[in-house]
């Protein structure tokens, strides 16, 4: 089978499978719909590796239903399936086939109904990813939320519904942003193909209307990629939700929100040059806010999955930024930083599984000392935190030497230690964790006592040697990938339509900054009752109101975060006057 | 410059849209809540109702009419469709969220249910 | 539950921020609007390319379902997944709690007296019922002719349904809806119009190309693959919205002896 027929098999072949599951999930033995899936998973890789390869040298135009385009009017909806695209759909295939893998048995109690879901989740991202339509783009969006929506609140306990209730409010608000944004560029241009739009808001004079499609637009996104002020959601969500289910919001959900709008901004809005200016500006500004508040953010954590969650929105700001500075070298790394980000935070994610299932709890002061009997998962969280942090080895420290490169490229070298700073806080956090949670060390905890966290626990019914290596294989794919995957993020950066600069390669200087930041933060965190009484006074002068007004911010309550968004609407507005 | 009436679909849009807001900024209920989702659809309906008008056009069915009749745009039509399953699939899912809620907290007041307590 | 006081805004606050927030926005909302494509007269060239091509090329009259089931048919086709998950969602939620047995009570509300159900209600229901479910096939069938179609037929049918359970109780509306069915039901419609798109792959076609005979225009049974495709929507969609039905009703049940999770 040519690449040329294969794009809408990826994406019908699980929605089919999906709905067989669903039907017939009765009838089948008990392992039946794990296995079902796990192929699936595996299809979907497989065919979405095959449309990479045969998108090499340009994009796969396939028009549904065999409406191809008359008079140059648009009537059918088209997949465009170029090298970024398809990259990004192999990447959460192979994520899935991982997580299916690590949940193996884990949801037992309704048939077939959580593996109908991640079916339904995984073909909406892979839609999502291939599509040239804004219009679908729209629908696949709504499906993915949907089955987030889901199965955040499986645990059916209070905390879980209630972070899924601010999880589909955010959401839905930023969805139905999103549709109206897709209004009025319909307006404007008169058809849903993101191509064809992107010629007539080229050659049109600049119009109010297509600035607002593109703020609409910008806000659904950012919304799902939890970028600040609209990222209060995602702490709440990702920490009730089942380990599995974080390893593929973290690992891939969030940052589709940023491809998203990587994808809109080129394919649509390349020739509007006020759009072009807010997002070097605004975007730009927006990204690094998310990098430092969610750095901050992390440290003060004591819940681990609430403290990933965190580190997540930090790590998606890098993405933001990368797409903010938007020539080869930012998109390259925007893409190349995805993948290592998403594998590193699942591997994390499963770690926290296997606590939850192991050692009855995720909180990092509770659980103190109690991971000695399991300490090689220890080790695994301990190589997943240095990563963060920019260990100048594998897949992420790729990416980011490609986005400073970028940063250095447009004169923005205050990047650099921005990038620190949050991968710093980040891996820092994480290694604290580890330090208290597998060694026992840390007897008097910090700051991070005051913070939120819940009592969990999750079943024990798979093996620890089985989670360990789930929780593995992702990190040696980070490491063992490093290097080779830089060609393939530059091609598809130049055919998306990046343009390069010149830039110089940045020293290791970076990364080893970030990591030597975490190292120092992990340290004081863990034994900040030997620092000197001075220094520990003024830290505590320095940090506290910090933490105090973070903490005051991030409320929990769905009523603040509603009226963040329209703060962020306002920041918009005002970056398109000032402009 | 338009007149008045021919700003009157977007100046509904954008009153819903923010009327909608303020009712889940304000809420003290959940159900509430989720009832002001619906009506921040609701400027999502106008939108594009409005933006695929036709003066004198009539529905887009040609079953009494001749094809060839002027006719309003049936993709805005299709898109408030979709617009509208999305719509009753989430306000399912969000009762039904609710209804755990509640049973598990007791009350339904947003200030109440907030998803971790610190220790 | 931690005594501690709530952190974050004061609804003051909140409703302060939101309002400055407001005021910000409101000139570019003023401005957009000012500068929208003039009402009811602007060009619409996408919406005119279909209007033109759709009565000779697939003999229908109704062109959303035409968009709808042909033009954008992939569209369509994840809006029913998305259906299908919201669906499954619900049934998670609310019977994974609860399990599947059907041996509760009614609960009750306070101590409201449970009157017993009058005659004429028993006959308005029954006959509402069979009156709603023809209606419902009604709007179903005529898809390709007049405004209707499988999405607003499913609706009336689930909710025509509904009526046996005013008219004749729970326990009667539980034998006649079944969730096995319903939910194969479901499964089977979504699939259904998954292989009607997988049907011309097989011809080397692209997906979802109407494959088969057109029929007459006016006629009720043309539009080709897009009435097989219309079935599969109904399916799904009237079994999706039993099973929500199901699922709600199910809830002002009291199961005795139950404990909650």
């Amino acid at each position: 089978m040519t690449a040329a027929l294969l794009p809408p098999w990826p994406v019908a072949g699980p929605l089919a499978i999906a709905g067989l599951l669903l039907a017939g999930g009765r009838l089948l033995p008990r392992r039946g719909p794990d296995v079902i899936a796990l192929l699936t998973t595996l299809g979907v890789a497989a065919a979405c590796i095959l449309l990479a390869i045969g998108a090499a040298d340009g994009p796969i135009v396939y028009w549904f239903g065999g409406w191809t385009p008359r008079d140059g009017q648009a009537i059918g909806i088209s997949f465009r399936v170029d090298l970024a695209g398809a990259s990004v759909a192999s990447f959460i295939a192979g994520l899935f086939t991982i997580t299916l893998a690590f949940a193996w048995g884990y949801f037992d109690e309704v048939h077939a109904h959580f593996h109908v879901l991640m079916l339904l989740f995984m073909a909406s991202m892979v839609g999502f990813c291939l599509t040239g339509d804004v219009f679908n783009m729209f629908v696949w969006f709504e499906v993915m939320s949907v089955a987030a929506f889901s199965l955040t609140g499986y645990e059916l306990k209070a905390s879980p519904l209630s972070g899924a209730v601010n999880f589909t409010v955010m959401n839905t608000i930023g969805s139905y942003l999103f549709l109206g944004g897709i209004g009025l560029a319909y307006a404007l241009a008169g058809s849903l193909d993101m191509a064809s739009i992107g010629r007539v808001l080229a050659n049109a004079p600049a119009s109010p209307i297509a600035d607002a499609a593109f703020v609409l637009m910008a806000t659904g996104l950012l919304v799902k990629a939890a970028q600040v002020p609209f990222h209060f959601w995602l702490p709440d969500a990702h920490a009730v939700a089942p380990s599995p289910v974080s390893v593929i919001f973290s690992g891939v959900m969030v940052a589709l929100g940023i491809f998203g709008l990587t994808r809109l901004s080129f394919a649509m809005f390349t020739g509007v040059p006020a759009v072009m200016a807010v997002t070097h500006t605004l975007l730009l500004g927006l990204g690094v806010a998310s990098v430092v508040v969610g750095g901050a953010m992390a440290l003060l954590q004591r819940h681990l999955k609430r403290m990933l969650a965190f580190s997540t929105v930090s790590h998606t700001g890098m993405l933001l930024v990368g797409l903010a500075l938007g020539d080869r070298a930012g998109i390259a790394g925007l893409l190349t930083y995805l993948a290592g980000h998403g594998l590193v935070k699942a591997a994390l994610f499963m770690v926290a599984g296997i606590l939850l299932a192991l050692c009855g709890g995720v909180d990092e002061i509770e659980l103190r000392g109690k991971g000695r009997q399991i300490w090689p998962a220890g080790v695994a969280m301990a190589v997943g935190g240095l990563l963060l942090a920019g260990a100048p080895i594998g897949l992420m420290d790729d990416g980011l030497s490609s986005l400073a490169e970028a940063a250095k490229a447009a004169g923005n070298v205050w990047l650099l230690p921005v990038f620190a700073f949050g991968a710093g806080s980040t891996g820092g956090a994480v290694l604290r964790a580890t330090g208290r949670i597998f060694a026992g060390l840390g007897p008097v905890a910090g700051i991070e006592e005051q913070s939120p966290t819940e009592q969990e626990q999750e079943k024990a019914d798979r093996s620890f040697p089985f989670m360990l290596v789930c929780a593995v294989v992702p990190l040696l794919a980070v490491l063992a990938t490093s290097h080779r995957v830089d060609g393939l993020a530059e091609r598809a950066a130049v055919q998306l339509g990046a343009v390069a600069h010149k830039g110089a390669p940045v020293s290791s200087l970076l990364a080893w900054s970030g990591v030597a930041f975490a190292l120092l933060l992990a340290g004081t965190g863990l034994w900040h009752p030997a620092l000197p009484r001075p220094v520990l006074k003024t830290a505590k002068f320095l940090v506290r109101p910090l933490a105090a007004s973070l903490s005051y911010v991030h409320s929990g309550a769905v009523c603040d975060y509603v009226a963040w968004l329209v703060v962020g609407l306002a920041l918009f507005t005002a970056a398109f006057a000032l402009v | 410059m338009t007149g008045w009436l021919d700003v009157l679909p977007w100046a509904v849009a954008a009153w819903l849209l923010g009327i909608g807001l303020y009712g889940v900024v304000t809420s003290r209920n959940v159900v509430h809540l989720i009832g002001c989702l619906s009506v921040v659809q609701g400027a999502t309906y106008v939108l594009l109702l409005s933006v695929g008008f036709r003066t004198g056009g009539i529905a887009p069915v040609f079953y009494a009419k001749p094809p060839s009749t002027s006719a309003v745009d049936p993709v805005t039509h299709a898109m408030v469709l979709t617009d509208v399953v999305v719509g009753a699939t989430v306000t399912a899912l969000l009762l039904a969220l609710v209804l755990q809620l509640h049973k598990r907290r007791g009350t339904l007041d947003p200030e109440e249910l907030r998803p971790m307590r610190p220790k | 539950m931690s005594a501690a006081t709530p952190r974050g805004m004061s609804p003051r606050m909140r409703l302060v921020l939101f309002a400055l927030a407001v005021l910000a926005v409101l000139p570019g909302v003023v401005h957009v609007a000012g500068h929208m494509p003039q009402f009811g007269a602007h060009p619409l060239p996408y919406g005119d390319a279909i209007n033109a091509a759709a009565p000779p090329e697939r003999h229908v009259t109704n062109m959303t379902s035409a968009v709808n089931f042909d033009y954008r048919g992939f569209d369509t086709l994840g809006e029913e997944f998305m259906l299908l998950c919201a669906v499954t969602g619900v049934t998670v939620l609310l019977r994974g709690g609860r399990g599947e047995g059907t041996a509760g009570r009614p609960g009750r509300t306070g101590h409201r007296p449970v009157l017993p159900r009058t005659d004429a209600v028993v006959l308005t229901a029954r006959a509402g019922a069979g009156v709603l479910l023809l209606f419902g096939f009604y709007v179903a069938l005529h898809a390709m002719t007049t405004p209707g179609g499988g999405f607003q037929g499913g609706v009336i049918l689930a909710s025509g349904m509904l009526l046996v359970f005013l008219g004749d109780g729970y326990a009667a509306w539980r034998r006649v809806v079944r969730s096995e069915a319903m939910d194969a039901c479901e499964g089977l419609g979504a699939t259904l119009f998954a292989l009607c798109g997988f049907a011309g792959v097989l011809l080397g076609l692209p997906f979802g190309q109407n494959i088969l005979p057109l029929g007459t225009i006016g006629d009720l049974f043309a539009g080709g693959l897009m009435l097989v495709e219309n079935a599969g929507v109904t399916m799904a969609v009237g079994g999706g919205f039993l099973v929500v039905f199901i699922e709600f009703l199910e809830e002002t049940r009291v199961v005795p002896g139950a404990d909650e999770r």
